[in-house]
């Protein structure tokens, strides 16, 4: 297992100089620099003075030097400073991550808390009213874009409750229960999205496994249906459903950008797109490169979780 | 953000169709929530009350300022809020003094008297004694002198992005702690409006020398300090004590919410989260005020358009002044009016029109080369040599949804009439902004001048002169040079408006900048809101901030 890790880890390096490539040459690609972007609110700035800007910014040094400076603040853990803000990308990043992991992990729970019971009960009832109900419901969630559904959302609280989730981000340490109303919405439209998916995987594996023998021996021996269904069946029908959950958390980074410029709060999702509208590339590659690393880092938990599910599984 | 108050995307479209959407669940089946004329006022007189002191009012804001520093940035998203935690010398009226939208007169800011000399080359201003600086550090409230405004005005023109407004000042004299004396290169009747505009405010030398820049702090003599800034969450004003006008602000906190949705805006001010908004459109602002009846509403009236075909007119096929008129008498303004901005918008013009006439011009003052007549355009075209048309290139970056339709209904046109077909390419906002302002593009572009400028000069030599830093149409013409050097020399106002109405005139007779309508808009208060209505080029969310040290809340 050690080995299998180690080797997984080695071949992250790749996988990692290969995004930062990617992401740095992206970024040089698009037109304008983070001073374009800067001086556009403006407009009225000399060719001689946008020079010496551009050079203040490091911005007039060749692609090589300005690459090679980044991969190694990368490695040496300290990321530099946003060029647009003069923020230190640490501080941002600290401020915005804690965030964008409260919303996606509130939505990866509310997900599968609404996906897996109606899964197994779409499958156990097969047919049903409720397994129809369910099937809508997971195919709603499939076919509603978050902003779609995040906008309707928010819309018809305000004109039909006269509330909506209170606007000004909290941390959940100033004020728990302000922090819960103001990602509770959010986290809700993100998690039903991620649903989805993930209640059709579940309800098509449970009734895969429904028909496997060892069940009919199960309810053969007279077991009761729960123990049956949650004890003998579920756990052997969450490897795929774990695997669509693992697969989904790019969808649900991707979500966050919107649900966060949605409901205004100040997580990865905006500060990323507002890097790369205003080219500020040290804070665009920084995020791009966390979440890579992070992607990366989940899909191996996600390999490892098949071998606590299924114990026949071994890595070696 | 180079020109407008609302730079809209895509995901104020979506904004958009949920309007849509909640409008036919508010407003039912069966009717229009369109209307083509306003049914509200577009001036709220000052309330007659005494004012009551105290409250926090908020506002949902589309804008993050990108810095705060004044020095590098004209962004609406830090002047939402700059000018109030900082003076300039001389200001425009507060809603509370104007008798209207369109009353410019000056007023004494910092400076409590100013005067030109004969030969407006020398500009001379007495200030307000007894001005303190906040109480912050690293100015901890001494006193606000000559000298400062020296040092503002000098690093102003040694860098940034006000540097080409500055560096007509060719020295500055403090004769004594409160009189400041500047000389210009050349003459300007003008210069007090220049320095009137709400981007020119003055900051503490402290901070500047100390920080090397005003990035982290932001230290002023207005009527409230930076409490909080933190971005993308809130900006946090507060109450100044220590401002030079006594008893005032009223309104002890003032908090602007990042929101950059504009849905949710809407939804804030619905709940009562915001207290003022602005909204686009007739529907958006009856759909409000079905829900929320007792909001008061002003009608904002534009006195220009920021937007319009920007020609490469430096070079073929756009040099040929018939191509120019052609063009702009194959496009229907009117249809544009009627359909993308249900009614309620601007034909659009490039001078605020209160600079030269008193009244919104009609069609009929634009002249012979802005009417629509598809057959005179063609035979214009053909004349010049393009019986078949030609093709260009047309880019624009999408500031607010109706601009797509505008520039698709413009592509529409030109093929029907002219058969000119145009390729169009719709960018982000920073590949936009770098190739428009670079200024060495073919073809077309949907351009734009700055949403900031308030005075007649900016409006007109800093934006048409050939010299202009900030001519991003490519104006290059003698009769608009001469015209609006004259015009700083003027210091008649009769004649300046004559002269102002000859400048507009040149422009609509060379197509020198090829305006294209716009919305109006609608500002919304919670009725508790008072003095708070909105000035011509001075929306009270946006650059006309200052006008809220005014305001005060009923509650």
């Amino acid at each position: 297992m050690q080995k299998y890790v180690m080797r997984r880890l080695l071949l992250a390096i790749p996988v990692l100089l290969l995004s930062s490539l990617i992401v740095f040459a992206l970024m040089r690609v698009m037109p304008g620099d983070a001073l374009t972007a800067l001086m556009g609110e403006s407009g009225n700035v000399g060719e001689r003075e946008l020079a010496k800007l551009r050079k203040d910014l490091g911005l007039d040094r060749p692609y090589y030097q300005q690459y090679g400076l980044w991969l190694w603040q990368m490695v040496s853990l300290n990321p530099g400073h946003s060029i647009f803000t003069n923020e230190p990308i640490a501080v941002s990043l600290k401020k915005a991550v804690p965030l964008t992991l409260e919303l996606a992990a509130l939505a990866m729970v509310i997900g599968i808390v609404i996906a897996v019971p109606v899964g197994v009960i779409s499958a156990t009832r097969q047919d049903s009213a409720s397994d129809y109900v369910g099937r809508v419901v997971a195919v709603s969630g499939l076919s509603f874009p978050e902003f779609w559904l995040g906008t309707l959302v928010i819309t018809f609280a305000a004109i039909w409750f006269h509330w909506i989730p209170p606007i000004g981000y909290v941390s959940f340490w100033e004020s728990p229960w302000r922090n819960l109303q103001q990602f509770l919405i959010p986290a809700a439209v993100l998690g039903f999205r991620l649903s989805a998916a993930t209640m059709r995987m579940t309800r098509s594996t449970v009734l895969e496994v429904l028909r496997e023998d060892y069940v009919r021996t199960a309810w053969a021996k007279g077991l009761e249906g729960r123990i049956v269904v949650y004890k003998h069946a579920l756990k052997n029908a969450l490897i795929p459903v774990v695997t669509i959950i693992g697969g989904q958390l790019g969808v649900l980074l991707a979500g966050t950008v919107v649900v966060e410029t949605i409901f205004a709060l100040p997580g990865m999702g905006r500060l990323t797109v507002e890097a790369i509208l205003f080219r500020d590339y040290p804070v665009v590659q920084t995020n791009v490169m966390l979440v890579a690393a992070t992607l990366v880092t989940l899909n191996l938990v996600v390999d490892l979780t098949y071998a606590w599910l299924d114990p026949r599984i071994r890595y070696s | 953000m180079p020109a407008p108050y609302s730079r809209l995307n895509r995901r104020d479209f979506v904004r958009l169709s949920a309007a849509g959407v909640s409008a036919a669940a508010v407003l039912g089946p069966g009717r229009r929530a369109t209307a083509a004329a306003s049914p509200y006022p577009d001036w709220l007189p000052a309330s007659s009350k005494p004012p009551k002191r105290g409250g926090v009012m908020t506002r949902a804001s589309a804008w993050d300022p990108p810095v705060i520093d004044p020095r590098h940035t004209q962004s609406v998203g830090l002047f939402q809020f700059v000018g109030l935690t900082s003076n300039r010398l001389v200001r425009y009226p507060f809603t509370d003094e104007a008798n209207g939208p369109a009353d410019l007169t000056l007023k004494g800011d910092l400076a409590e008297s100013w005067q030109g000399s004969a030969d407006f080359r020398v500009w001379t201003f007495k200030l307000r004694q007894g001005v303190k600086w906040q109480n912050l550090a690293p100015v901890n409230g001494r006193e606000f002198v000559a000298a400062d405004v020296k040092y503002c005005f000098e690093q102003y023109a040694k860098e940034g992005v006000q540097a080409f407004t500055f560096q007509e000042i060719e020295g500055i004299e403090t004769p004594d702690k409160y009189t400041v004396r500047v000389h210009l290169k050349t003459p300007n009747t003008l210069f007090p409006q220049n320095v009137a505009e709400p981007v020119a405010v003055l900051f503490a030398r402290e901070v500047l020398e100390e920080d090397g820049d005003l990035k982290k702090r932001l230290v002023g003599t207005g009527p409230y300090t930076l409490k909080e800034h933190t971005r993308k969450v809130r900006i946090v004003l507060q109450r100044n004590p220590d401002y030079y006008d006594k008893g005032r602000p009223y309104v002890d906190e003032y908090v602007i919410l990042s929101t950059p949705d504009a849905a949710t805006r809407q939804a804030a001010f619905r709940t009562g989260q915001a207290d003022f908004i602005w909204v686009a459109s007739p529907s958006e602002a009856e759909l409000i005020r079905k829900t929320n009846p007792q909001t008061m509403v002003q009608a904002y009236h534009n006195t220009l358009a920021p937007f319009g075909v920007a020609l490469a007119q430096d070079r073929p096929p756009f040099n040929d002044l018939r191509v120019r008129r052609a063009i702009s008498m194959a496009i229907d303004r009117q249809k544009m009016v009627d359909t993308v901005f249900e009614g309620h918008g601007i034909l659009g013009w490039g001078v605020p029109y209160i600079y030269y006439q008193d009244t919104p011009p009609t069609a009929k003052d634009f002249g012979p080369w802005w009417q629509y007549k598809p057959a005179e355009a063609k035979k214009l075209l053909t004349d010049a040599g393009h019986p078949n048309g030609f093709s260009t290139t047309l880019f624009y970056y999408e500031y607010f949804p109706q601009m797509t339709s505008q520039v698709q209904l413009v592509q529409q046109d030109l093929k029907k009439n002219l058969n000119i077909d145009v390729r169009i390419t719709k960018l982000d906002y920073t590949s936009y902004y770098g190739r428009y302002v670079e200024s060495k593009w073919d073809g077309m572009s949907w351009g734009f001048q700055s949403g900031h400028a308030v005075g007649l000069d900016e409006r007109t030599y800093m934006y048409m002169h050939s010299k202009s830093t900030k001519n991003f149409f490519r104006v290059n013409d003698s009769v608009i040079d001469d015209l609006t050097t004259k015009l700083r020399r003027t210091p008649d106002r009769a004649e300046q408006r004559a002269i102002a109405k000859k400048i507009v005139d040149r422009e609509y007779d060379q197509v020198l900048r090829m305006w294209m309508p716009y919305d109006n808009g609608f500002l919304l208060f919670q009725p508790h809101m008072r003095n708070v209505a909105a000035g011509a080029l001075r929306r009270s969310d946006g650059y006309g901030s200052p006008t809220l040290a005014r305001t005060w809340m009923e509650k």
